[in-house]
């Protein structure tokens, strides 16, 4: 790897969080240490319910955390008002889900330049992007649809066109392969290791699937929200 | 901006696309509001529209004047015209005379015929005839020549008259011969009450009406230069009862009595737009359920919790300003229907108006616009907070979660009831510039408030009727119960469209029936009498012309067989509220008759008033005055000064203001006016046949007038009782339209709101079927949730309608119209109606329980 020794672009410390269930307390993500270092490509394990999306949910700023610090891409989560998170999950991160999270009554290009747009960029700009990337995906032919008609795999590629269009410097990819038969999931995994690889993104992928390991620059084995193993 | 163009945007995508998707239920939802707006903006253009022709018409009729000299209940000396002619101040002063007369033979529909001095009127009214180039020559005819006449447009197309034909017209006393000299231009004076006036010189009026020496008012105008106290110096040399008036006075009076009937309405239509409220509510509290799951992944990608509260506010704004240009063509053809029948009710009830044209009033319109958007708004706003509070977080989740709970049943229950209190001290302030918002917001409140009670209802009913209807109707009715129970508010504020049509409902079957059977008691007893006597065309004519002395004669001769009772009618008004003074004797009077009084005994009554000199009251003039019993009322009538005290207040449902009784004999004696009005007839050997009595004694005065038979009306009492019912029937249609209305808006209101809960549960159902439910258990299981809903709908509605029948009786009817009813509950149409409401419900399940098996159960359980 050529990656310049630099500081880390994310750095969490005693990163904590509690569910709360009534009187029932379940620490999803238990007191994490975690340095990632721009351009790794990280894969998160572990079995059911160990933690892997709460993690990432708070990576990507979509949940806050209950204790510890949390440094993201120069920023502090923690600290950050709800308007700074927004802004930090428009410009920095790009989420990838098991289940696509496509909007349905949106069309394929549409979807994709979605984020651009909400980030407020003009919309000529954020056009050429999209086409650009939906080509690169091989998703030409299906700029006009909507998702219902597409299947698993080219909604999933719509999906990383979709988290690509801001630049995003950190890709979170949750079961990104999950929904997918194992050619398709393959394509996939192929593609975030080019991302990572060729265009130098963090890539931080939570999966039960063994598709993932060869690709992996740093493997973090969750168990009870605590990570076990490093590898 | 660009902010706004993209939001624009993307509710588009997100939104729009969505309710194209679903477009039966946007076209329910918009049909929902757009009738309502429809409704609302029809009735407030058609009030209006009589309104305003009714203040042109006076204004036209006024011209230029500043001043107007006129005679409380009487006519003004016509030698008053030179006098004032030579106040130093005094530019023009113009006596003008008019009465309603009509083209002789049956049918002719009576006009306004106008007489004034065209010489001293140019300088006041604009008018002129067409046919000669110049006015001069039309006008001097109209002087020179005896019963020459300028009819309007109208008229002469009306009549098929040109210039140089002749017609008959009938007045009070006379028949005669006119000629038409010429036509009037459609401009200036000849627009007033709807273009149906005719103009003749005072000196022809003077000799066909027989008023010679007597004109109704002189207008005068002032000169630029007079001093500011020149009104209080003319004012100095009229004689005793005879005042100076604005002359906007008679058309602000006019107004004032029909500013209320205009509030009456506006609040009843008003009610059909909050049933298109609670459509839209209902509607986009569904989208923001099923679609939470988008929402957070629309949040995941960056888009702010403002963002979605304003993507739920827009489709509100749609609702209400595609449901308000929907309403345009609706309207357009409600409101011709409606402005005939206010027109009516307005002439009958309060001044007469012609409604020739319907303004398009720009500000009434944008107001309509803007109600309609705010009350649309309105109803989105809820959801769209609750859209605010989806969290990114949950995008994680796979399946819409209802997070944060709504608040406990009991909590909106007191809220609601804490509404509904609030509605009391609410109804009693008054309008503000003559907009009802205090009306308005109670109403809206009072169904807020009962729409709040049904959770907790819900919940009750849920909650101990389960194992019963397990007995009854098997699992199915016992998960339908169960479902009901577990509802909560979105269901409640969904069954509020149901509560508030069932309401309205119930409250104008209340008001009609309690109205209804009150006019009909009063008309039994205080509209008795055989036969009733008046000159012709005495109503129109307020009664000006008294009847001739020969018939009184007449009359005086038959009281061997009959019994007189003979009655004196002025108008007047009384600080400012125009009334009908009316003295007639009362003593004769009560052995036939009787008054509905709304406390005391009559007997008693009638010995107090034999005993001591005072007044009886109508409800009507007590409400519109505030005087009560034991206070001083106070009046300048002719020469004679009144000042009596209120002995008892009566019901009554006569039109045109409100009515004071005062012993006939009394007021001869004061007043030395012996002349009568007119005078109802009891026969005292009436024999077998009653009707066919009446109608030989009717034959007899007839007969024995002669000559003076043509200026007569004779009525028998059926007759007389039978017109008036008819009248009170006709004012009330427009409630009757109204309660249509709110029957369809209910039936809108059940079908969407079944659909949107099945669709909402979809899934759950499919679960159901998938673990072994038949269809036909979830179908009944649906139909017993809608009995559910819908009995919950009805009881509570029925209790909301009972309220508003009580609001409507006896405060916003005492307010419109200044009369209270007895309150009387038709519980056969309830009984027949509300089974009926029940019966569309389960109707309208019927195909709301098919929509759970369109899409197969693998598609719906795999999203
Ligand atoms: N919203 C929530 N409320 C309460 N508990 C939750 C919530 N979300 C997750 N949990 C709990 O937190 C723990 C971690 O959940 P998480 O979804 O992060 O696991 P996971 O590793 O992603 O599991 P999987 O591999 O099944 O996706 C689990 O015990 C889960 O039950
Ligand atoms: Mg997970």
């Amino acid at each position: 790897m050529n990656e310049v020794f630099s500081s880390p672009i994310i750095k969490a410390r005693q990163l904590t969080r509690i569910y709360r269930l009534g009187q029932v307390e379940i620490a999803a993500v238990d007191h994490i240490d975690l340095d990632i270092l721009p351009g790794q490509m990280v894969v998160l394990k572990g079995n059911s319910g160990s933690g892997k999306s709460t993690l990432l949910s708070l990576l990507g700023g979509l949940d806050q955390p209950t204790e510890g610090e949390l440094h993201v891409a120069g920023r502090d989560l923690r600290k950050a008002s709800p308007a700074e998170i927004t802004h930090y999950r428009r410009s920095s991160v790009g989420i990838i889900f098991q289940s696509f999270n496509l909007l349905p009554t949106l069309t394929v290009l549409e979807n994709t330049c979605l984020p651009a747009l909400l980030a407020g960029k003009p919309s000529p700009q954020v056009k050429a992007r999209a086409l650009d990337l939906l080509d690169w995906l091989k998703l030409t032919a299906r700029l006009q649809h909507p998702p219902s008609h597409l299947s698993g795999g080219e909604m999933q590629r719509t999906a990383i066109a979709r988290a690509l269009i801001n630049d995003p410097a950190i890709i979170l990819a949750d079961e990104p392969t999950g929904n997918l038969d194992s050619r398709n999931g393959e394509i996939v995994m192929e593609l975030l290791w080019e991302l990572n690889n060729k265009l130098g993104r963090t890539v931080i992928i939570a999966t039960h699937s063994t598709l993932a390991d060869r690709y992996a620059g740093l493997s973090l084995f969750l168990k009870d929200g605590v990570i076990a193993e490093y590898s | 901006m660009k902010k706004a163009v993209f939001l624009v945007r993307l509710w588009i995508w997100f939104s729009l696309r969505q309710l194209r998707s679903q477009y039966w239920r946007t076209l329910t939802v918009l049909l929902g509001i757009a009738l309502g707006a429809a409704v609302f903006t029809s009735v407030r253009l058609a009030v209006n529209a009589s309104v305003d022709s009714f203040a042109n018409s006076m204004d036209t009729l006024a011209g230029k004047a500043d001043w107007t000299v006129v005679t409380p209940g009487a006519r003004v000396p016509e030698g008053l015209v030179a006098a004032l002619q030579k106040h130093p101040a005094v530019e023009t002063a113009s006596p003008l005379l008019s009465t309603y007369v009509r083209p002789a033979g049956n049918g002719g529909e009576p006009f306004l015929l106008i007489g004034l001095d065209p010489i001293s009127d140019r300088d006041m009214r604009q008018w002129s005839s067409t046919g000669t180039s110049e006015r001069g020559s039309s006008w001097l005819t109209l002087m020179r020549t005896p019963y020459t006449l300028l009819p309007g447009e109208k008229l002469s197309e009306r009549w098929h008259k040109a210039p140089g034909d002749s017609i008959t017209l009938e007045h009070a006393h006379r028949t005669v011969d006119f000629q038409v000299t010429d036509i009037l231009e459609p401009e200036g004076l000849a627009l007033a009450e709807g273009g149906g006036i005719a103009l003749t010189d005072i000196a022809t009026f003077q000799e066909f009406t027989g008023l010679h020496g007597w004109v109704d008012r002189i207008d005068l105008r002032l000169k630029a230069s007079a001093q500011n106290d020149a009104a209080r110096s003319i004012a100095a040399m009229l004689p005793e009862g005879t005042v100076l008036e604005k002359p906007s006075e008679a058309r602000e009076s006019g107004k004032l009595m029909v500013r209320s009937y205009r509030l009456n309405l506006s609040v009843l239509s008003f009610v059909s737009l909050f049933v298109g409220m609670f459509l839209i509510f209902s509607l986009v509290s569904l989208h923001v359920t099923s679609r939470r799951h988008e929402m957070a992944v629309l949040r995941s990608l960056g888009a702010s919790s403002r963002l979605l509260f304003f993507l739920f506010l827009l489709e509100g704004a749609f609702f209400g300003v595609v449901g308000w240009v929907a309403a345009i063509p609706l309207s357009s053809f409600l409101v011709r229907r409606l402005v005939e029948q206010v027109s009516a009710t307005v002439s009958h009830l309060f001044v007469r108006v012609q409604v020739d044209q319907l303004p398009l009033d720009p500000l009434e319109a944008a107001s309509s616009f803007a109600l309609t958007l705010f009350v649309s708004l309105l109803a989105a706003i809820q959801p769209a907070i609750e859209a605010r509070k989806v969290h990114p977080r949950e995008v994680f989740l796979r399946h819409a979660s209802r997070e944060n709970g709504s608040p406990a049943p009991y909590c909106l229950a007191l809220l609601g009831a804490l509404l509904i209190l609030t509605v009391w001290p609410l109804v009693r302030l008054p309008a503000i510039h003559g907009v009802p918002l205090s009306g308005y917001l109670a109403t809206f409140l009072l169904f807020c408030g009962f729409s709040l009670l049904s959770p907790w209802c819900l919940h009750l009913l849920g909650s101990h009727l389960p194992p019963l209807l397990q007995h009854v109707g098997g699992q199915p009715a016992y998960l339908g119960g169960r479902y009901i129970r577990d509802s909560g508010a979105r269901m409640a504020l969904s069954v509020g469209a149901l509560i508030t049509a069932v309401g309205l409902f119930v409250a104008l079957v209340i008001m009609i029936h309690s109205f209804r059977g009150t006019v009909e008691l009063w008309v039994e007893q205080s509209i008795s009498g055989d036969l009733f006597l008046r000159p012709k065309m005495s109503e129109i004519n307020r009664y000006r012309d008294p009847l001739p002395p020969q018939t009184v004669q007449l009359l005086q001769d038959l009281q061997e067989s009959v019994e007189i009772v003979p009655y004196r009618r002025i108008f007047l008004t009384y600080e400012k509220v125009p009334y009908q003074f009316e003295a007639l004797d009362l003593s004769r009077l009560r052995h036939h008759a009787s008054l509905l009084f709304l406390q005391g005994h009559p007997e008693n009554i009638f010995r107090e008033l034999e005993a001591r000199d005072g007044i009886l009251i109508s409800e009507v003039f007590a409400n519109q005055t505030g005087l009560g019993v034991g206070d001083h009322f106070t009046a300048q009538i002719e020469g004679t000064k009144l000042d009596l005290p209120v002995l008892a207040i009566f019901r009554d449902y006569r039109t045109q203001g409100g009515t004071v009784h005062y012993p006939l004999e009394r007021f001869t004696k004061k007043s030395g006016d012996t002349s009568w009005s007119g005078a109802r007839l009891f026969l005292k050997h009436p024999g077998e046949d009653l009707e066919a009595a009446a109608l030989a004694l009717k034959n007899e005065i007839l007969t024995r007038s002669g000559d003076q038979a043509q200026a007569l009306e004779v009525t028998t009492g059926r007759d007389l009782r039978r017109i008036i019912l008819r009248i009170f029937d006709e004012t009330f249609s427009i409630t009757s339209v109204l309660l249509l209305i709110a029957l369809l808006a209910a039936t809108l209101g059940i079908t969407t709101t079944l659909a949107t809960f099945i669709l909402e549960r979809s899934r759950q159902l499919h679960t159901l079927l998938a673990v072994g439910a038949s269809r036909t258990q979830v179908r009944t299981m649906i139909i017993w949730e809608a009995v559910l809903m819908v009995i919950t709908g009805e009881g509570i509605g029925l209790c909301c309608g009972f309220f508003l029948s009580y609001l409507l009786i006896f405060v916003i009817n005492r307010q419109s119209f200044g009369w209270t009813f007895i309150y009387s509950v038709d519980w056969t149409a309830l009984w027949i109606s509300l089974p009926l409401i029940l019966g569309t419900a389960l109707f309208a399940a019927l195909p709301a329980s098919q929509l759970v098996f369109q899409r197969p159960a693998s598609q719906v359980l795999r999203e």
